[in-house]
């Protein structure tokens, strides 16, 4: 497996398990417990940024060790086939993008808050970053 | 389903000019090795560009290494 093909796995991986454990708090924020009973305090925000750091140092550690192995490689600019991958993984994820962002503003008719229209905002940015790594991943496997 | 359009012999031409590597025709075009093996197996058709680099280490004509079957 090549040094792009488990940088792009890192990065996957890391979104994935980074914005599961941030949008399971924030449901029982938004939503409530199912039993009805008060959800304590979580501050939001605070975890956010915890995550945020969390995944910038793992990405760092990661891409420093993965580089150890592979530095040629990790040096080298992206070849024709690499940035055709890019471009091609970049299409569905905007589509992607693009109707999420029309789906939140629909929110605003539900009479949702701007706490509900950010987080509907940013789960939609999430899926499209998952949908262009995970095509990525896709075409580095099947060819492109 | 149809194949893939362009095929080529660059595993064969690798073979007949001294066992040549993957990294050693890589390094020689300016792809990665992944990108000279995909090619190999017609997951990747090249750009002309590379295409034409690789007939050239190769030291023979484009139609030679690749050909297309339309």
């Amino acid at each position: 497996m090549s040094f792009r093909e488990k940088s792009t796995w890192v990065t996957f991986v890391l979104l994935l398990v980074m914005f599961v454990i941030y949008f399971s708090k924030a449901f029982f924020v938004l939503h409530g417990h199912s039993d009805g009973s008060p959800v304590p305090g979580v501050s939001l925000f605070g975890l956010f940024w915890l995550l945020v750091a969390g995944f910038v140092v793992v990405e760092i550690v990661v891409h420093i060790l993965l580089a150890s192995f592979s530095p040629k490689e990790a040096n080298a600019p992206l070849d024709e086939r690499e940035k055709l991958i890019a471009m091609k993984s970049t299409q569905p994820a905007f589509y992607v993008l693009l109707v999420g962002a029309f789906l939140s503003i629909g929110t605003i008719h539900l009479r949702t808050d701007a706490f509900h229209l950010a987080h509907s905002v940013l789960f939609i940015i999430w899926i499209a970053e998952l949908v262009r790594y995970g095509m990525q991943l896709f075409y580095f496997r099947r060819g492109v | 389903m149809r194949g893939p359009l362009i095929t080529n012999h660059i595993r064969q031409l690798r073979s007949d000019h001294n066992d040549m590597t993957q990294q050693e025709l890589a390094d020689s075009v300016g792809v990665t090795r992944q990108t000279i093996n995909a090619i190999e197996l017609e997951k990747y058709s090249p750009s002309l560009e590379v295409a034409f680099k690789i007939a050239a280490v190769f030291k023979m004509p484009l139609e030679k290494v690749f050909q297309y079957r339309g």
